[in-house]
């Protein structure tokens, strides 16, 4: 199973259960506000001129994220999460500056900090088969938890019912190559403060296409390097003796 | 015995000062943490830790691995009297660059993690590696300094064997992390201005560190001259600026050629901040030492070679600071500064890395011997006409640079919200859908049932759900919430049938319990 969240922004009425029921499961602080994402609000309700857009990590199907940690501590499960490992990291926060999302958040007031985002509820719910505890609360199913294929047709199957509803957009379908959170909206996201110029091409492709040449770097520098010190050193040898040339 | 302490000078005390500010920036760092002593945020993780400590040290290291190479594997042997020098600077410049680090890392303890914890698609961590394999590497190739200075003479000759191999692993090592440093980036393909952004970051990373490493050569050569008292290789220094003349020519045509390819080409005089930041960078880090280094009066001078030479280091310095900051402004939201203790760590590294230099040069055989030789050499420094103008020209420069900096500051107007359309129309209330009646749980002293329904109680034509949502009942799935309201009593209810609102729960039971009789 893969599994997806799809957020219809147009049936959101921002009542923040979503975020409420995230930090109760995840023991989070109620007292840090709901409407943006910090270290301490993993799922945010943000209010844009009457739109509620829910706002949570997207689960990249290929995540930048993934690919930038250099000890492996951010990893994507089968089940579709992208979580987290804090005794492995190191708090480099490549991965912030990776995200094309700027989901990943840092706890900078602590000596001591850890990345913090959405793991999907992985531990709790997810792994088991169930769903995260911000579908579950959700009291109009605007944001739903199903497979991403049967998410994906749900959501095609209402911008065609009701195209004077819908913007012809299903977010996160192609953006960064795909991602596990989808939304549907009424008006164009860019308007909502999601980023506009995403690549449809999963982001670790841009760097592996440079990291997978350091093979071949390596071996063709060690030869030609060698090669030319080599030649250099064969000719001031033949130079100090010439009679060795027959 | 006595012990001889040098006599304080003026820069002693400016030492001084910045260790005191650097002591205190380290203590508030690790006791109090990152957000409580930089101006580092969720909207900008990285700041002049990694811009100037990481990516200028590193580049600026260069030096280092361009002279080994130009010594052992071409084998001009005419360059070896500033080869030591080069490698010890490189080597300072990594231990410092890993020093910095330290500062940055939220949890430097865990530095080593990246040795045993793989992820090959990481460009981190093949930068941590290459980081970690060349400082070592540099180690070893400074080794036979310290054995001579021993007269550890069989350890020399034995080392003398792995020069060659230890270079050649020095020079791919180096081409490998000074270009993924660029890499680094690549995968910022949104947010990065395009004036920066390409993929062939790389690359541009790469040979801009050579031009920056070399100029770092003269530079430092240039000031050991007048602080210790040494002559300048000055013969060498001409070629190498000519070098530098000629790898700058190559990075600025792919560069345009780059940004013509990816029509970015029409930001360069669009106005904003990003096009004054990358025309200075162009113009006067990297065009107008070039030309000055093709000039052989240029070449002639000590004053103007070391002139060009801080024109390119700056250019190198304000490429790297455009990556990290100027470029990444735009998507971030925020107006990035660092904090005066963020400075007060990076001015303490950098004026370590100069005493550690000239401890260095002090008691370790760095700078050929028959140079030392001479009793006393006054400083060499060209105090030619044309000298004391490029010094002049220098200060102008940097003045105009504060000023023009200064001035950008005070003259940033705030942003301006985008406009976007008003959608309130856009929601169809009839789209909304209602939970069913919620039978609320009663309890024992309890006159009657009561139902709650969604459609009484809210105003279809503007509904609100945060009247109630989720303070005042908290939403759960379907069932589990009314329970809630039932132990709360009549509190929650009250608070909007209080006779103000609604009517009063204390005046009328049957408005809301239905007895069941």
């Amino acid at each position: 199973m893969k599994a997806a969240i799809l957020t219809d922004l147009t049936q959101c009425v921002g009542c923040e259960a979503c975020a409420l029921a995230c930090k109760e499961i995840n023991g989070l602080p109620r007292t840090s506000a709901n409407n943006l994402l910090t270290a301490y609000t993993w799922s945010a309700v943000e209010n844009r001129k009457g739109v509620n857009i829910r706002r949570q990590c997207m689960h990249c199907e290929e995540a930048a994220c993934v690919s930038a940690c250099p000890v492996g501590a951010l990893t994507k499960t089968p089940e579709g999460a992208v979580i987290y490992d804090g005794h492995k990291c190191m708090g480099c926060r490549y991965c912030m500056i990776a995200c094309p999302f700027g989901i990943p958040k840092y706890q900078w007031d602590k000596p001591i900090p850890v990345i913090e985002k959405c793991i999907f509820c992985y531990e709790k719910a997810l792994k088991k088969g169930d769903q995260p505890a911000c579908t579950r609360a959700c009291p109009t199913g605007a944001t739903l938890f199903g497979e991403r294929s049967a998410l994906i047709a749900e959501a095609q199957r209402r911008m065609e019912a009701q195209p004077d509803r819908y913007i012809p957009h299903l977010y996160g379908l192609r953006e960064a190559g795909g991602t596990s959170v989808l939304y549907l909206s009424a008006v164009p996201f860019a308007d909502l403060g999601f980023p506009a110029n995403m690549i449809q091409d999963p982001y670790p492709k841009l760097t592996w296409k440079v990291l997978n040449k350091i093979p071949s770097i390596v071996t063709t520098g060690t030869a030609l390097l060698a090669g030319i010190w080599w030649i250099v050193n064969r000719r001031i040898e033949l130079q100090d003796s010439p009679e060795e040339r027959v | 015995m006595k012990i001889k302490l040098p006599k304080p000078t003026f820069w002693t005390f400016v030492l001084a000062a910045i260790w005191a500010g650097g002591l205190y920036a380290t203590f508030h760092r690790f006791y109090y943490g990152l957000g409580a002593t930089t101006h580092l945020s969720d909207q900008f993780p990285w700041g002049i830790w990694i811009g100037f400590d990481i990516l200028v040290g590193v580049g600026l290291a260069a030096g280092g691995f361009a002279i080994a190479a130009t010594v052992y594997i071409f084998n001009l042997k005419e360059y070896k009297p500033i080869a030591r020098s080069t490698i010890l600077t490189a080597f300072l410049g990594y231990v410092l660059v890993i020093t910095a680090l330290m500062f940055d890392l939220g949890k430097p303890y865990n530095v080593w993690h990246v040795i045993v914890m793989w992820n090959p698609h990481s460009v981190m961590f093949e930068v941590g590696w290459c980081v970690m394999l060349y400082t070592t590497v540099l180690f070893l190739e400074f080794l036979p300094v310290v054995f001579e200075r021993f007269r550890l003479e069989r350890w020399q000759r034995r080392f003398q064997t792995i020069t060659v191999p230890l270079v050649i692993v020095g020079v791919l090592l180096s081409t490998l992390h000074q270009s993924s440093l660029g890499t680094l980036y690549v995968l910022v393909a949104s947010k990065l201005h395009p004036l920066w952004y390409s993929g062939l970051l790389p690359l541009f990373f790469f040979i801009s560190a050579i031009a920056g490493g070399l100029a770092m050569v003269i530079f430092e050569s240039y000031l050991s001259a007048r602080a210790f008292g040494k002559e300048l290789e000055h013969s060498l220094l001409a070629n190498i600026s000519r070098v530098i003349a000629v790898v700058i020519g190559i990075y600025l045509v792919l560069r345009l050629q780059d940004l013509s390819s990816r029509s970015a080409l029409r930001y360069i005089f669009d106005g904003s901040a990003e096009s004054l930041y990358f025309l200075v960078e162009i113009l006067l880090g990297f065009v107008t030492p070039m030309l000055l280094f093709f000039s052989a009066r240029v070449r002639a001078s000590k004053a103007w070679l070391f002139f060009g030479a801080v024109l390119v280091l700056f250019g190198f310095i304000m490429n790297r600071l455009n990556v990290a900051i100027t470029g990444m402004t735009r998507y971030s939201g925020v107006e990035y500064l660092p904090s005066w203790m963020e400075l007060a760590v990076t001015m303490s590294v950098v004026a370590a890395g100069l005493v550690a230099f000239r401890f260095a040069v002090k008691f370790l055989p760095i700078f050929p011997a028959e140079e030392k030789l001479g009793v006393h050499q006054p400083p060499l420094v060209a105090a030619g006409k044309s000298g004391r103008w490029a010094m002049a020209a220098l200060f102008g420069i940097l003045l105009l640079l504060v000023a023009g900096f200064g001035w950008s500051l005070a003259a940033k107007k705030p942003n301006t919200p985008a406009q976007i359309p008003d959608p309130a129309k856009l929601l169809p209330a009839e789209s909304l859908t209602f939970p069913e009646a919620i039978a609320i749980p009663k309890s024992e002293a309890s006159p009657g049932q009561v139902t709650f329904n969604h459609e009484s109680h809210v105003d279809q034509s503007e509904p609100n759900c945060k009247t109630c949502h989720a303070v005042l009942f908290s939403i759960r799935s379907v069932g589990q919430e009314a329970g809630g309201a039932a132990k709360a009593g009549h509190e929650p209810c009250g608070t909007c049938h209080n006779g103000e609102k609604a009517f009063n729960y204390e005046e009328s039971c049957d408005g809301c319990h239905v007895s069941s009789e």
